[in-house]
Parts: C-alpha cells; structure tokens; sequence
C-alpha cells in the first residue's frame, strides 16, 4: 500500500514562501493561516547572527496525536497514510490543535492572524466562512475530507493536495512536477518549489525518490520525542538542528 | 426555618443572578452574533483554549468537588456532615449546568459534539471519555437530587446513587486532568500529578463552596445556625479545608520550583508566569493566606475567616486554573516567525462576559432549587 511522504531538503531550500503561496491558492487559505509556511529563526546577536528558516507543511505522522485525541473521529488518516479532518464530524473542540506537536491546525472563526482581516471584504455564504477570490472550483471540494473553503466551527489542515494525489496514478512511487504524467498529481508546495527543495513520494517504495534521499542522505524528523513519526522528512546536511530551541537563543 | 435563615432572601439571590445572567448573556450574545469566535482573543497564534474553557474546567471540577464533599455523608456515613449533602447537590448541579453553558458557546458545533461525540467510540481520547462520563455524572446528580428532595425515586437507594455519583465526580476529574496531563507536546501539562493536582483542587473548591453558600443560606451569620452545622464549619470541615489546601500548595510550589529549575523546552514559560503579579495573588492571596485562617485555631473557629477563606480559595482557583490553561499553551509550536517567544493572551470583554454568563447562571438554578427547597420545607 502506499504511504505518502514528502521530503524537504534545508540546503536548498531558499524560504522564499512560494510553497506557502501555492498552498493558499490551492486551498483557499487566509492569508497568515498558512497550511504550509515557512518559519524564520534568528539566533545570536548583531553581528554574530544565524538565520535559518523552515518549510513545516503538516507532517502527516504515522501515530498522529490529532487522531488519538479527536472525539468524534473527524480527524482520521487514509489508508495512504494522510490525515484528513472531516468537516461534517468535527465540533470545533480545538483538542487537535493543542494535541498536534507541530502547530498545523487552524480554527479559522477567530480573530484573524494578520490584519486586516480579509473575510471582511470577501464575506462567506452559508456555511463558508469566506470566500476568496481564488477558490477552487466548487466540484472539488469535499467537506468530508476537509477539502475547499474552510466552513464556520471546524478545524483545518494541510490534506497533501489530496484532490490530487488521490487521483494519481496506481502503484507510481514518485509524484513530481518533472513527469507530465504526474505534474497535476503533485502537492502544489512541491510543484512550485523553485530550487526544488521538496520531494513527494511513496515512503514504502524504495524505489522512489524519496526513500532513497531518506537512506542516501540521512532524513531526519522532527521532534521524534513526540513519538508520532512524521512522514515528512527533512535533510539538513547533518550539520545543525533542524530547528533552534527557543530555549538555546537565551544565554545561560 | 431558622430566625437567620428567615432574614435571608432566596429572591433576591435570584433576583441579583437573574439581572447578572440577563445583562452578561445579553452582551455576549450580542458579540458572538455579530462577530462569532472573533470576539474572542484566542487565536492560531499558540492560544486556542482561552478563558472560556478555564471557566468550564473550574465550574466542572467545582461541581465534582460538591460531590465529594456530601460523598463524606452518603458513601462514608459520616454523619456530621448530613447537613451539607443536599446544598452540595444543589451547588453541584448549579455549577455544572453554569459550566456547559459557557462550554456550548464555546464549541464551533456544539449541538453536532451532542449527536456525535457520544456514538463515535473514539476510546483513545480522554474528550471522549469526558464527555461520556459527564452525561452519566448529570444524569445520577439529578436523580440524587430528585432522592434527597423526596420528590422521586429511582427505586435504587440513596446510597447507591451517592456512591454512582462519587464515582462518577472522581472519573469526572481525573479524566478532565488527563485531558492536559497526556498531553507529552506540552511539557508544561505534562504528567502523571496533573489528574492527581485536579483531583485536590477540586475537593478544596467543593468545600470552599460548601462553606460559602452555606453561609449565604444563613446571611452570612452563625447566629441562627444549629449547633452541629456551626461545630461541622468550624470543626472537622476547617481542618480539612487547610488539609487540602496545603496539600495545594505543595503541588503549586512544587510545580513551579521544579519547572524554573528545568531548563526544557517547553517549561520557560514558568519564568513567565512567577514574575507576574497574578501568581502571587494567586499563591499567596489565595492559597498560603486562607490556609493560615484555616490552619490557626483561633481563626478557624470564626464565621468571618471561614467565609473569607472561602472566598479567597474560590478566587485563588480560578486564577490557578487560568494559570494552568493558558501556561501550556503559550509557547507556540511552528507557529511561524511572528509567534517567537511566547505567546501572550488577555481575555476579550466576550470572555469576561461568559465568565459572568457562567457565576450568574450557575446561581440563578441555585437559588431557584433553594427557593423549590423552601416552599417544599415551608
């Protein structure tokens, strides 16, 4: 069976946010409520300054916590291993949103994260609760896989492009924009990545590209503490952490 | 009816919680109408839970807190403590139903967690579980309240019912600690004390309410009490009031020594919380001071200090459950380059109304039961 994962490469990527623009158009996001972002990390001070930053999509964790803690079992994860959230179950409790390690679910009636706020020019109807100028045709969207414009009271998340990948063909082990077999099958992140820092593909096909990258280049995961195995996998040279602690900033 | 009970009025308890209810749900309904979950200041920034979720977990462990306490008469059989049962019952099911209310309104589809949560057997989550053992916790209080006003009976025993709803009040609490307490991404919740720490803070709210409200029914005087009620308040019940809250304390200052000595990611947010001026009301307003009234026998034995050991404890709890709820939310995970550091969160008017919503509501059912009491005694 195939198990979906993507893997980021740090040393090329050049955090120019097209992924996070890509995701937003794709998804109908409002801005600063990015599925995909980019986080930007500065330590030390003037003139001894490091800044790193980090592509941090949802991380579709094998033992996903959000599923464990969601009460109504609208959280769940496909047999192609992506977490999708069903927004016809889901009660807006927020409990994955405090559960998830990685901060990638977002309940979206509240104040807006970056001002002003955009559902105020662009108000939603019925149950949408906005409607942006860049939305997905409406065949496309699929409440029960927390697919479209994200309705008033649910919580969303990154679905991999699922209305794409879903649809790619049986048994290919890699999705990339490269092959035109493939191209309108790929996450929109990993299809507009510029340095092509990401790469989608079947994580238990070792033959695919990013299995090999995994082996060849020492993928590693975020917070494995947390025990929920990302299937998102970083290559960071193996010379730094993925991500300054923001505890390490401080001086002792 | 006692000459103090006499000089005490049920109406205008509710009379006072009636207009409270009316004016604060009317401006909270009138914000979440026009503006939803935007009126409040919870944001994806890192925090999701804001007051009214502390709200809800303060009333809710108050009311298994009540069922504790009148669980010493009906499980326990101690006697002296007879008098207390039916007035936590009463406070028990006011501060539930005061709770839930702020919950709904909180909740994006609460009348969908109704229909769903219940029926989708997702055992893995302590919501789930919560949520379960919450409707059948309502569901014995109100036929032990039934029971104990003589006006119906499911035919099991008085104490039956006391021992199914004690039962249900411990589950009720240590699932609601787990709630936070599983949570191994938030080393500030994390941990096997935390149901544990619930469980304690709400036994002391249970008798900080007891004492409160027991007073209130008598204008806030011992002069008419019976004498068995005045020896319980300033007795056995006194002591184990500061039993407990010292127990508190214990888990407060060790909570918060243990997390400013680690230097884990995650436990920073200690340094936060101890140098606002909020904690120390909280620790010592309203933990180490009503302890010392409660504690010194010279105090403990006097109306005055029992009342405001209460009220202090009351407040004190509030300000701990906040403390807690919103102390593990605020450092922010992956939440991008405008939420470094922490997180900072100040309730909206919104959350202070539901606040409000909650205490008004909460005493409109309770002296409405005491008002039904009082014409069924008198």
């Amino acid at each position: 069976m195939t198990k979906w994962g993507m893997v980021i490469d740090l040393e090329k990527c050049t955090g120019c946010q097209a992924c996070t623009t890509a995701c937003a158009m794709e998804n109908n996001r409002l801005p600063g409520e990015n599925w995909q972002d980019v986080l930007f990390y500065h330590e030390g001070t003037y003139p001894n300054v490091n800044l790193s930053w980090l592509p941090r999509p949802c991380m579709h964790c094998e033992n996903p916590s959000c599923v464990a803690v969601c009460p109504t079992k609208a959280t769940w994860k496909t047999e192609d291993g992506v977490v999708l959230v069903d927004w016809n179950k889901c009660i807006g409790c927020k409990y994955c949103m405090i559960a998830c390690p990685y901060g990638v679910r977002f309940y979206m009636d509240e104040k807006a994260t970056i001002e002003p706020d955009t559902r105020a020019a662009f108000p939603g109807d019925g149950t949408r609760s906005w409607n942006p100028p860049y939305r997905m045709p409406d065949a496309m969207e699929d409440p029960s896989k927390g697919i479209g414009i994200q309705p008033h009271g649910v919580v969303s998340k990154c679905t991999f492009c699922y209305h794409k990948i879903s649809k790619a063909p049986k048994g290919v082990a890699d999705l990339d924009e490269a092959n035109p077999a493939t191209r309108e099958h790929t996450p929109a992140c990993v299809r507009t990545c510029a340095p092509k820092a990401r790469y989608f593909g079947d994580l238990d096909n070792p033959e695919s590209r990013v299995s090999q990258l995994i082996a060849d280049k020492g993928g590693v995961r975020l917070k494995e503490e947390t025990g929920n195995k990302p299937q998102v996998y970083y290559l960071s040279g193996g010379g730094a952490p993925v991500v300054p602690g923001q505890r390490s900033n401080k001086k002792a | 009816m006692t000459t103090a009970q006499a000089t005490f009025k049920p109406g205008l308890h509710l009379a006072v919680a009636a207009v409270g209810l009316i004016i604060a749900a009317g401006y909270a309904f009138s914000q979440l109408a026009g503006a939803g979950h935007a009126s409040f200041n919870t944001t994806n920034l890192g925090v999701v839970w804001g007051l009214p979720v502390v709200v809800y977990d303060y009333f809710l462990l108050t009311s298994t807190g009540l069922v504790l306490v009148a669980s010493l008469s009906l499980v326990f059989g101690l006697r002296d403590f007879d008098p207390l049962v039916e007035r936590c019952i009463r406070l028990a099911i006011a501060g539930l139903v005061g709770g839930v209310a702020v919950l709904f309104l909180e909740l994006g589809h609460p009348f969908r967690a109704l229909l769903t949560a219940p029926f989708a057997l997702q055992t893995a989550s302590p919501l789930f579980w919560k949520i379960l053992c919450v409707g059948a916790y309502t569901v014995v209080l109100v036929l032990l309240a039934l029971d104990l006003s003589g006006r119906g009976t499911v035919g099991v025993g008085r104490r039956t019912l006391g021992i199914a709803a004690t039962a249900l009040a411990l589950l009720v609490t240590l699932i609601a600690g787990s709630v936070y307490g599983m949570m191994a991404m938030r080393p500030f919740w994390f941990g096997g004390e935390t149901p544990v720490a619930f469980l304690i803070e709400s036994f002391i709210g249970g008798i900080a309410f007891t004492v409160f409200f027991t007073y209130l029914a008598y204008g806030f005087s011992d002069a008419g009490m019976p004498a068995g009620l005045k020896a319980l308040l300033g007795g056995p019940l006194a002591k184990l009031h500061a039993a407990v809250i010292a127990l508190h304390l214990m888990f407060v200052l060790g909570r918060a020594i243990t997390g400013l000595w680690s230097n884990a990611e995650g436990l920073q947010v200690w340094q936060y919380i101890t140098a606002q001026p909020l904690f120390y009301v909280g620790l010592l307003g309203g933990t180490v001071l009503p302890l010392i009234l409660m504690a010194m026998p010279s105090t403990r034995t006097r109306a005055s200090a029992q009342i405001v050991a209460a009220l202090l404890v009351m407040i004190g709890l509030l300000i701990s459950r906040y403390e807690f709820i919103i102390g593990g939310q605020q450092v922010p995970m992956f939440k991008g380059s405008w939420a470094s550091g922490l997180v900072h969160y100040a309730p909206s008017p919104t959350e202070w109304a539901l606040l409000v919503v909650a205490v008004a509501l909460a005493n409109v059912v309770y002296a409405l039961a005491e008002r039904w009491s009082s014409s069924r005694n008198g």
